[in-house]
């Protein structure tokens, strides 16, 4: 017989196992609906690969890990996708999340599997691609991605396999034992033979004899592979109690067991590596217990993951009426469930169905009386009275200085606390308190960075901006010294320039040539366009003006008519200038829109042609618009040749 | 006496000796920077809204080194007020309503078929959280937006919005159990102590 220790503190609740570890695993047919919550597991939510219609084989991949901690989900039956919608979760939030619906045929058709005949020959990375691959996670509780803790980066020495099951209640680890012990070893076997081989230690409680046997049984000689009877104790299927029992070793505060060598699985999860690697079936399927005093048929049923807590329910014939609060886990550290079409998921171990007066119910509680009977019992040897008080003052800085991190919520404190004291809703309401704040802070620093680097930013650009600017004013300010260096005759820029500016005046005071008439037309014609459009827009400002009632209204009314008179002015003189030159705009058009007329005439005719029946009539018409056509552009030609005419003639006069 | 001279001379030495370390230290380990300004800057939200009327937080950090009020941040509300009466050893005050008041926290989105690209949130934002390009739908980058809502106004075309942040699995968190009057008894407490 190994040595064991002791852990501090703990527990014993009326264990309350035999309700359900009498008869053996039944298994619970295929339901008519599954509900495969994307996220069973903690870490990364998986992604669905099927879409509504898809029909899907009993073991098909349905939705693929992402990212390390994350896991792959597979259906548990054949049949049709039918939904991918939010469906309230198995949490203790009762928030709904995205889930796989899947509508089962009853076939139960097995899609492609893929069993290895001689597991022994496959690599490390080929056992854990395969663990990966079939989706597995931690069986017991939290449900963390299986491969991950299989995958440590120190060596490790001892394999501890939590087969404990202490919290009340609860017995789906021991039927499995009993049942399906030589399968277990296998899947030790394996782990083992993924970790380089380390001892292995199966930590069992002494109330499950007929599973010590088991196991024993299953067992040789020649096995690295050890069954340790532990006391019967609660919580002493916590991790880090487990590991102190077995060896003595602590696991350092905020670490895990790998940092001391060691690895920790529950007898589930090898099972299910059992199942994964010589099988070749994913985790698809779980034990789950059904229990409490309104469970009729009360008893470990072998369940598909995604099925509804109600079928399980009517499948082991609870009494709904009866049943005054429904718990997800054990009595301890489970949870109340208040929808039971929320699914079971691959760390649902238990359904408790609990009758009046069977639990206690949330009570009133009593005011702290310092007994200290908390402090006694806790398991991970913290100051719960303290936590409380910080948790309730929510002073969260000294709840973390009392290692409020190391409470497993084993719910130890509240059990034996005479004032019934939620003390573990305390806790968790503090951790996530705790967390929300940690996250808080990481944000406001992620945005410190992010407005110093844009400060910094508009800083740079304007400051290069600047540094442009200036570059550029040196820049021609040499170039003008050269200049002035290549010619020195003009000694001072700016008497030059200003020199150059009054000659320029001067030529053009002395520019004697006459604009020709039809620049001059044309000035004019843009002067008064000019004005034209001046006084609309400002004619149209004002009435927005006026509609806002904006104090500018009046400047604007000025404008407008000072325009006004400009615009008239202006059209005036071209008008004049017009009648001086004899020029007639109104003739002219005329004189164009006739050319145009003609012009389509004969387009429309050339068309008629193509298809026409007498075609010597219409080319004949042709010929007519083609003379009518001539006729008019020479008038336009012979007026507008006039109106250059007849203006130099004016010039000349 | 003899003894006397002795014992002063060695303090004496003592003294200078002592003396020269901490002049050495105070200069060799000077602290660069002014650690109350980044210490108060810490404290604050760094929502960088300018509600308390600075352009960001760490102009009101400055700000309240230089004697500001320490109630005119809304964003922070009471928890902030409360580290900040610590760490200045102020008395707590409740916040300036003048500033605003405390919301829930949102984040900006962006009702992308809506938005014409025209790059003026982008400026407005004082973390850079929005991405686009000019004439490009933009977009919030919903980890870094600090819902500071100074993007909603420069909008031409009012396409962003201001949403709670939502309760998921992952950030839900259990809230304090109901304070019950402590003298009130249950039917089913075993054997508790009843003090009323
Ligand atoms: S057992 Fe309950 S009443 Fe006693 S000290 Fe702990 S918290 Fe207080
Ligand atoms: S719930 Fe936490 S504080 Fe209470 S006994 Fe368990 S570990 Fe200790
Ligand atoms: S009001 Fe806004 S800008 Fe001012 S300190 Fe608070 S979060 Fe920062
Ligand atoms: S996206 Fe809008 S609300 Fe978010 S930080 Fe930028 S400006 Fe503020």
């Amino acid at each position: 017989m190994r040595k064991t220790w002791n852990f501090h503190g703990g527990v014993h609740p009326l264990e309350n196992k035999t309700q359900s570890n009498q008869l053996p695993i039944v298994v619970m047919p295929a339901p008519k609906q599954l509900v495969l919550p994307l996220s069973q597991h903690m870490g990364k939510a998986g992604k669905a690969v099927v879409k509504p219609g898809d029909y899907v084989f009993k073991g098909q991949l349905i939705a693929s890990a992402q990212g390390f901690v994350s896991a792959n989900i597979h259906a548990p039956s054949s049949g049709y996708v039918s939904a991918l919608e939010e469906r309230t979760l198995p949490h203790q939030s009762a928030l709904s999340g995205p889930c796989i619906v899947i509508d089962t045929d009853g076939k139960d058709q097995w899609g492609d599997l893929n069993p290895t005949i001689d597991p022994k020959l496959l690599s490390k990375s080929d056992l854990l691609y395969l663990i990966q691959a079939a989706g597995i996670t931690g069986m017991g509780g939290a449900g963390f991605p299986g491969a991950v803790k299989l995958q440590p980066k120190s060596s490790i020495h001892t394999l501890i396999i939590n087969a404990a099951e202490c919290e009340p209640y609860i017995t789906a680890d021991d039927r499995l034992m009993r049942e399906y012990a030589d399968q277990i070893i296998s899947g030790i076997q394996l782990v083992q033979q993924l970790l380089d081989q380390p001892q292995c230690l199966i930590g069992i409680e002494d109330n499950k004899p007929e599973a010590i046997a088991a196991l024993n049984h299953a067992l040789n000689q020649h096995m690295n592979i050890e069954v340790c009877v532990i006391e019967t104790k609660y919580p002493s299927g916590g991790e880090k109690q487990l590991i102190e029992i077995l060896t003595g070793q602590q696991v350092p505060n905020e670490g895990i067991p790998a940092d001391i060598g060691i690895v920790c699985q529950n007898v589930g999860t090898v099972k299910a590596v059992f199942d994964a690697i010589v099988l070749g079936q994913p985790l698809i399927t779980r034990i789950t217990t059904v229990t409490g005093k309104a469970a009729v048929n009360a008893g470990n049923y072998e369940v598909l993951i995604g099925t509804k807590v109600a079928d399980v329910l009517a499948f082991a014939k609870v009494d709904l009426i009866k049943t005054s609060r429904l718990v997800m886990g054990g009595p301890m550290m489970g949870f109340t469930i208040q929808d039971t079409q929320t699914p079971i998921i691959k760390s649902s171990n238990c359904i408790l169905a609990a009758a009046d007066l069977e639990l206690a119910t949330v009570a009133d509680h009593h005011s702290c009386i310092r007994c200290g009977l908390c402090e006694v019992a806790c398991p991970a040897e913290l100051l719960p009275q303290q936590l409380f008080w910080f948790a309730k003052a929510e002073e969260f800085e000294k709840a973390q200085d009392h290692n409020l991190s190391d409470c497993i919520e084993c719910g130890a404190c509240a059990w034996v606390c005479p004032s019934q004291i939620p003390l573990v809703q305390y806790y968790r309401y503090a951790k996530g308190r705790i967390k929300a704040l940690n996250n808080e802070t990481q944000l406001a620093e992620l945005s410190r960075m992010r407005f110093e680097t844009r400060e910094q930013r508009l800083v740079d650009e304007k400051s290069a901006k600047e540094e442009k600017r200036k570059l550029r004013a040196t820049a021609a300010a040499a170039a003008q010294a050269a200049k002035r260096a290549a010619n020195p005759t003009s000694a001072d820029p700016i008497a030059a320039a200003l020199a150059r500016v009054n000659k320029r005046k001067q030529e053009q005071q002395t520019a004697t040539t006459p604009k020709s008439p039809e620049e001059v037309y044309k000035e004019l014609k843009t002067a008064a366009a000019i004005t034209r459009t001046k006084l609309n827009k400002t004619s149209k400002a004002l009435t927005d003006a006026k509609a806002q009632d904006h104090e500018q209204a009046a400047g604007l009314q000025e404008t407008v008519i000072a325009l006004t008179t400009k615009a008239a002015v202006a059209q005036a003189k071209l008008h004049a200038y017009e009648t001086k030159l004899g020029l007639d705009p109104e003739k002219e058009k005329i004189l164009q829109v006739s050319v145009a007329k003609a012009n389509g005439t004969i387009r429309q005719l050339e068309k008629i042609l193509a298809t026409a029946a007498d075609p010597k009539r219409i080319e004949a018409d042709i010929l007519n618009a083609k003379a009518t056509h001539e006729a008019a552009t020479q008038a336009l030609a012979d007026h507008q040749t006039n109106l250059t005419k007849k203006p130099t003639s004016a010039q000349e006069s | 006496m003899q003894t006397f001279y002795f014992a002063i001379v060695i303090l004496a030495l003592l003294a200078i000796v002592f003396g020269a370390i901490l002049g050495f230290a105070s200069i060799r380990f000077k602290v660069v920077g002014d650690p109350i300004v980044d210490q108060i800057d810490k404290l604050l939200p760094q929502t960088q809204c300018g509600q308390c009327g600075h352009p960001g937080c760490k102009p009101y950090a400055q700000a309240i080194a230089n004697g500001e009020a320490i109630n005119h941040c809304p964003p922070g509300g009471e928890a902030t007020i409360k580290a900040l009466a610590d760490l200045l050893d102020l008395e707590a005050i409740p916040l300036d309503a003048e500033h605003g008041s405390e919301a829930i926290r949102t984040i900006a989105y962006i009702r992308e078929d809506e938005c014409i690209g025209c790059t003026k949130c982008i400026q407005a934002c004082p973390v850079d959280a929005i991405l686009g390009a000019a004439k490009q739908m933009h977009t919030v980058i919903i980890d870094e937006c600090t819902g500071c809502d100074l993007c909603l106004d420069p909008c031409p075309v009012d396409c962003i919005d201001m949403i709670p942040i939502e309760v998921t699995p992952v950030n839900w968190h259990w809230q304090q159990p109901e304070q019950l009057i402590a003298t009130s008894s249950s039917p089913y407490s075993h054997g508790a102590p009843d003090h009323a």
